[in-house]
């Protein structure tokens, strides 16, 4: 039981990566993702690697796996008929949603539709108060009658069961779940403090209508899934990826598949973690970008920073404000709609804008020659000679130079009264400002200075603009980590088992007793820690991790307090307004204020051991390589003048300790990695890609 | 002077509005209070004499195009060369700032090497100014409230204590106007100190031709959009409900080659109620209309804004003069944005919108069950108009942007209980595009105290009309115990007492019998037409339907 293997299913390609947890050899497979169920690409993908590396499925000690089924369930709206039971009065929860425009000017903007229709929500006549105190009992009658209609005459199967302040006393809801479970035990159903204990209506319901609508798709993924393996003759246990970074068993994910959104890219950033921690790198910037969105997050001491808040199936030109809110723990990533496919054009004031309008796959960009007239970002990179028309995915696909230059002399650089490099560079560098722009708020917005931090580049574009977008930033250090084609993969391997408990309980810091924090904490953590017990995690290893959204009373929005782990909790207690105001300034500047203080959200994570994955992994070797220089081509560097010979490497033949300075490019099948003049880059001993940015040139990369 | 080609320029441009989001943001996250959460805020960028770099993109309508005049102001009383490190301007000058005295100005010059290189500015909607509150029904501007000249709110980093004990004396909930004072303060410490970090990063010395050209592109494109328009006078009357009689508004949009000027000559004159308008406001709303109309995507800019001329009757309800009371403007002020839709509907069918249902608005001031008191906003939308394509979205609000007052934490706040808040079913205009649909809330005093409401809801008697056949939408009611009362007024309510508020719905567009069978049975099945409506307004006859379906 020495190997473990990571899977990743992603909109094109499934990823594999296995390890041989003695060695550290990792071999890497990759195959077409097979969309009416996805467990089958899944499966014949495990037995071809095992077989390749001569495996017995015996000796999986276990698979991690990560998927975009449920992201996937509720953009194409493929989950089961749902129906929903609401507390009386509040039918329309999900239709009246936030009642504000994400873009004031814009007088087509669209909302999604609810994702359980409005004539399958019953309504209870049940009702507590703010405090939790019953005001109206549960009408079970109610309940009972409101469920049979559902299911007998509109077909439910899973059922929503969402009252208001359920989460500060969850009784009403519980009693429902029993009624109907009792009536109907093959109903599924996910009760809104149960999904997640927070205040606000709209989005606790939301959350848990996407839930149960997603919960019979999970279910007989997941079944087939562990069936399969089962019959391939794997005995370890099947874990499931979560949106946090963390893994739980296929029982926990069945319960809470909400928890699976973007478990993708989540692993993504925490290999990037990991890699950091390898390297004794532990403030990161992580990004990844591929062929339609750009996803950017921040590691800080060696930990990704975590939040409860994601927005999926965005339906108007990807903006913020126009998908749906979901309420559960994820690492926390800024998406960009900006990826190699991203279209180029002129704005209304004229100039340059790259996405969030995207080519796809199909026409894709004007080079790929397959009808696409729009200039894109990779018509850009194209003609700026980063990309090779003959070396495209290791040369599966050859791109077409001209069909580029007349998308951009049409589409731009025409309108801009430019010549057609210059549109080349302008959109090129609007990209890397835009990925820049959203590093920088984002970082603001967690008080994290990202100067003298390193970044972590992967995906198919991402290396191709890091190291500009990193200068941009003042960051000295770029990594392109080995492997970086199968990123999330990898990172299910170094992807502990976890639990997030989140409540919403206003109290007054004033008002509480000491004895009262420490029973509130031990409670969540009881309730957290039982889901890894029941997974196996012996209790002297679970790590408990402890925080509070706290503000100034009076305030409508949180910020959060880590309770330091060496502190127990009777210390934390009387620390905290120290560690509130310390938290304050980081984020704002020293306040004026002398309001009580008062805690609004408990959050508790608890995580079992890392997988131990060994310090010094490597790819394991499978095909020759020649001479690492292949040759050279006229590639674009403003500040070495415009188009010089630049020389292009062959990353597999290079071999630790070379070191190569700028300008140059390093390719691999999956990317091309730009190095700009004056950065250098040296192979480590794991084969990554480790460059040291020039920086004198800042103004201009702006000029 | 330094010239930018369109690349750099573009870069440039966003970096700096993405600087005044993140002032926006430290404001939101800063607040104590519900309105400025809900947006009703603007943060803006200056070069060092004082003209517009960038406004953040969240804000509502009321504030494009003002900042650029307040600090016009605030340098004519505190001259460049006056200003030190640290200082911050204050003021919420009815004429020189927002249009009403709950809008705080807050400016802070910023400093890089000894030198003054701009200025921060951040506006936020307080809570409470005292006087005789956020309502329709003040006589004149010193009900209001308190006036804050243009002054020092902070001298060299020195905080004005007396302004401050001022402040604190005179309105109902000092913790937060004055927490929401000092988010501001926060917000252009914030604003000056990334504005700094921008000049460095790009090694800028002066933003000013920066500025320049920011402003002359964006004026430039509004000039393009309007010069693609067809050259007329097109002309447009409106009846709006006032607390008395009802007004007119009238207006003449003039386009000839890339100039436009709307004259709002024909409208009435001030009125003794708090609902008159500023020309600042006039403008505002004058520019967000052709701004949604002619150039949507063009960031929040002096520029854009700067070709628009406008001219209104001194003393009239759009330019009223002191010391007429102007708290709820938006009242009359908002209509300024259907007005001119409609004057434009012919000459752009495409674009413009049915009228939307608009949003309503009720002060409530109380006290909680354990004795606190409180002032606050509860908000809530009718629907959005209907445009050629598009039905109406349901509670969305217009011309203004808020945000919903979440009911866990409404109830939590004020613990003044909601017994409904659902869909308005047959409140949408018919149409081939549906309006929008408006929504019910049923509020009760369950607090075991007195409370005191100010209504400031529209369309009670004129509803939001339709375009181009589309039928108007249903309008606006207030109940007080079951009694239809007036949306305008001030109400107490007793212990136990209810309040219904029936919100407007958008007016459609298209004739109703164009629109698809599919969306009107949808309509019905989902509940937001009734069979009853679907018959008269649409025409739908269920046992055609079903005889129809079965011929089939």
């Amino acid at each position: 039981m020495t190997y473990r293997m990571g899977v990743d299913i992603g909109g094109t390609f499934t990823d594999f990566a296995l390890i041989d947890d003695t060695t550290g050899e990792l071999t890497i497979h990759k195959q077409l993702t097979t969309p009416a169920d996805p467990s089958e690409a899944v499966l014949d993908g495990v037995a071809t690697l095992l077989k390749r590396r001569a495996v017995a499925p015996a000796q999986l000690g276990a698979v991690i796996h990560g998927s975009t089924l449920v992201t996937n369930a509720i953009i194409e709206r493929k989950g089961a008929v749902t129906g929903m039971l609401v507390t009386k009065g509040f039918r329309d929860v999900l239709d009246i949603a936030m009642e504000r425009r994400y873009d004031l000017y814009d007088l087509t903007i669209r909302f999604p539709t609810p994702i359980v229709a409005r004539r399958r929500r019953r309504q209870i006549d049940e009702r507590l108060d703010f405090s939790g105190a019953v005001l109206q009992p549960l009408d079970a009658g109610e309940v009972e009658r409101a469920a049979a209609e559902l299911v007998e005459q509109e077909g439910v199967r899973a059922l929503a069961i969402c009252f208001l302040h359920s989460f500060v006393n969850a009784g009403h809801e519980e009693q429902a779940r029993e009624i109907v479970a009792r009536r109907y035990p093959e109903l599924y159903v996910s009760t809104s403090a149960d999904v997640f204990p927070y205040a606000r209506e709209y989005e606790r319901w939301n959350t848990t209508a996407m839930n149960a609508f997603v919960q019979p798709v999970a279910d007989r993924y997941l079944g087939n899934l562990e069936g399969g393996l089962q019959r391939l003759g794997v005995k370890g246990p099947l874990y499931i990826m979560t949106s946090s970074g963390g893994t739980v068993t296929t029982a926990t994910a069945k319960r809470y598949p909400v928890r699976m959104l973007e478990s993708g890219p989540a692993a993504g950033v925490l290999m990037s973690a990991h890699h950091g921690r390898t390297l004794g790198l532990s403030n990161i910037l992580s990004y990844d970008m591929g062929g339609t969105t750009a996803k950017g997050a921040i590691v800080r001491g060696g930990q990704p920073h975590k939040t409860y808040e994601i927005e999926v199936a965005r339906i108007h030109h990807f903006k913020e404000g126009s998908g749906l809110p979901a309420k559960v723990p994820v690492l926390d990533m800024i998406e960009i709609g900006s990826g190699g496919g991203s279209i180029a054009e002129l704005d209304d004031r004229g100039v340059i804008r790259v996405g969030p309008q995207s080519a796809g796959a199909d026409p894709g960009p004007a080079c790929y020659g397959r009808g696409g007239k729009r200039p894109t970002l990779t018509d850009a990179d194209l003609l700026l000679g980063y990309l090779d028309p003959d070396f495209f995915l290791g040369g599966k696909m050859k791109l077409d130079r001209a069909a580029a230059e007349t998308a951009l002399e049409l589409g731009l650089a025409k309108a801009l009264g430019v010549d057609v490099t210059r549109a080349a560079w302008g959109i090129h560098e609007v990209i890397n400002e835009d990925v820049a722009r959203a590093f920088r708020v984002h970082a603001s917005e967690k008080g994290f200075d990202y100067r003298g931090c390193s970044m972590i580049a992967f995906g198919g574009s991402g290396p191709m603009h890091a190291l500009r977008i990193a200068r941009k930033l003042r960051i000295p250090r770029v990594v392109l980590p080995t492997g970086a084609g199968v990123m999330s993969a990898f990172g299910m391997l170094v992807s502990p088992l976890s639990f997030q408990i989140a409540r919403s309980n206003r109290v007054g810091y004033a008002e509480l007793p000491r004895e009262r924090f420490a029973e509130l904490f031990a409670g969540l953590t009881r309730e957290a820690a039982a889901f890894l017990l029941r997974a196996g995690v012996p209790q002297p290893e679970i790590r408990v991790t402890r925080r509070l959204d706290m503000r100034y009373r009076g305030q409508g929005y949180e910020i959060e307090v880590e309770l330091p782990d060496e502190l127990d909790l009777s210390a934390a207690f009387e620390r905290l307004p120290q560690l509130f105001g310390e938290s304050y300034a980081r984020i704002f500047s020293l306040s004026y204020l002398q309001e009580p203080l008062e805690i609004v959200n408990w959050k508790v994570e608890v995580q079992g051991p890392t997988p131990a994955m060994s310090q010094h992994f490597h790819l394991a070797l499978e095909h020759q390589v020649g001479a690492p220089e292949k040759g050279r081509r006229q590639a674009y560097f403003p500040e070495a003048g415009g188009y010089v010979a630049t020389p292009v490497y062959d990353r597999y033949a290079l071999r630790p300790e070379v070191t190569i300075g700028g300008p140059a490019l390093i390719e691999e099948n999956e990317s091309t990695c730009v190095v700009g003049v004056g950065d250098q880059v040296t192979v480590d001993a794991a084969g990554n890609l480790v460059t040291e940015i020039a920086q004198e040139q800042v103004r201009e990369a702006a000029a | 002077m330094t010239t930018f080609d369109p690349v750099t320029l573009g870069i440039l441009w966003d970096r700096l509005i993405s600087i005044t989001n993140e002032i926006v943001l430290t404001v939101v996250r800063t607040s104590f209070s519900s309105i400025v959460r809900s947006y009703d805020l603007a943060c803006v960028l200056f070069d060092a004499e004082g003209r517009s770099l960038a406004q953040g993109t969240f804000s509502v309508p009321v504030f494009i195009g003002t900042a650029p005049q307040t600090m016009r102001h605030m340098l004519a009383k505190f001259p460049p060369e006056t200003l030190r490190p640290g200082d911050v301007i204050v003021t919420n000058d009815i004429y020189m700032g927002t249009g009403h005295l709950w809008d705080v100005n807050v400016m802070r010059p910023a400093f890089h090497d000894g030198r003054l290189i701009g200025y921060a500015m951040s506006i936020t909607h307080l809570p409470d100014i005292g006087g005789r509150g956020f309502s329709a029904v003040n006589v004149d501007e010193y009900e209001e409230g308190l006036q804050i000249p243009i002054m020092k709110l902070v001298d060299q980093g020195r905080l004005n204590e007396e302004l401050i004990a001022i402040v604190r004396q005179n309105v109902r909930v000092p913790e937060q106007t004055v927490g929401d004072l000092m988010a501001n303060v926060t917000a252009v410490e914030v604003g000056c100190r990334e504005l700094v970090a921008f000049m460095e990063e790009y090694r800028i010395d002066d933003l000013r031709p920066l500025s320049q050209a920011i402003l002359s592109q964006s004026e430039r494109m509004m000039r393009r959009r309007i010069a693609d328009c067809p050259d007329g006078v097109y002309r447009n009357r409106i009846q709006v409900e006032s607390v008395g009689d009802p007004v007119t508004l009238a207006c003449a949009v003039s386009i000839a080659g890339d100039r436009l000027h709307v004259d709002f000559s024909g409208t009435s004159p001030s009125v003794p109620y708090s609902i008159n308008v500023p020309l600042c406001y006039t403008r505002a709303m004058t520019c967000f209309s052709m701004k949604a109309l002619l150039l949507p995507d063009i960031p929040n800019n002096e520029g854009s804004v700067n070709p628009i001329e406008l001219s209104a009757p001194v003393g009239s309800i759009l330019n009223c003069q002191p010391p007429a009371a102007t708290a709820a403007r938006f009242q009359i002020g908002h209509f300024v944005a259907p007005l001119i839709f409609g004057a434009l509907a012919e000459a752009l069918p495409d674009r413009v919108q049915a009228d939307p249902g608009m949003m309503n608005l009720l002060n409530v001031m109380g006290r909680r069950r354990d004795g606190r008191d409180f002032t606050t906003l509860y908000f809530s939308s009718g629907g959005f108009g209907a445009l050629l394509g598009y039905d109406g979205t349901a509670t969305t609000p217009a011309p203004s942007n808020m945000a919903v007052v979440a009911t866990e934490d409404w109830e939590a706040t004020t613990n003044i209980r909601v017994v409904r808040r659902e869909l308005r079913a047959d409140s949408g205009g018919a149409g081939e595009f549906r309006g929008g649909l408006g929504q019910v809330v049923e509020l009760v005093n369950d607090t075991g105290h007195p409370l005191t409401v100010f209504g400031m809801g529209a369309r009670t008697d004129f509803p939001a009309l339709g375009l181009q056949g589309g039928k108007p939408g249903a309008r606006r009611l207030y109940r007080l115990n079951g009694e239809a009362v007036s949306a305008k007024g001030r109400h107490e309510m007793r212990p136990g007492d209810r309040l219904e508020m029936l919100e407007s719905g958008a007016g459609g567009l298209g004739e109703p019998s164009r629109r698809p069978r599919q969306k009107l049975l949808q309509d019905i099945a989902e509940g937001f037409v009734t069979l009853g409506r679907a018959k008269a307004d649409y025409g739908f006859d269920l046992a055609m339907e079903q005889s129809g379906k079965a011929a089939e």
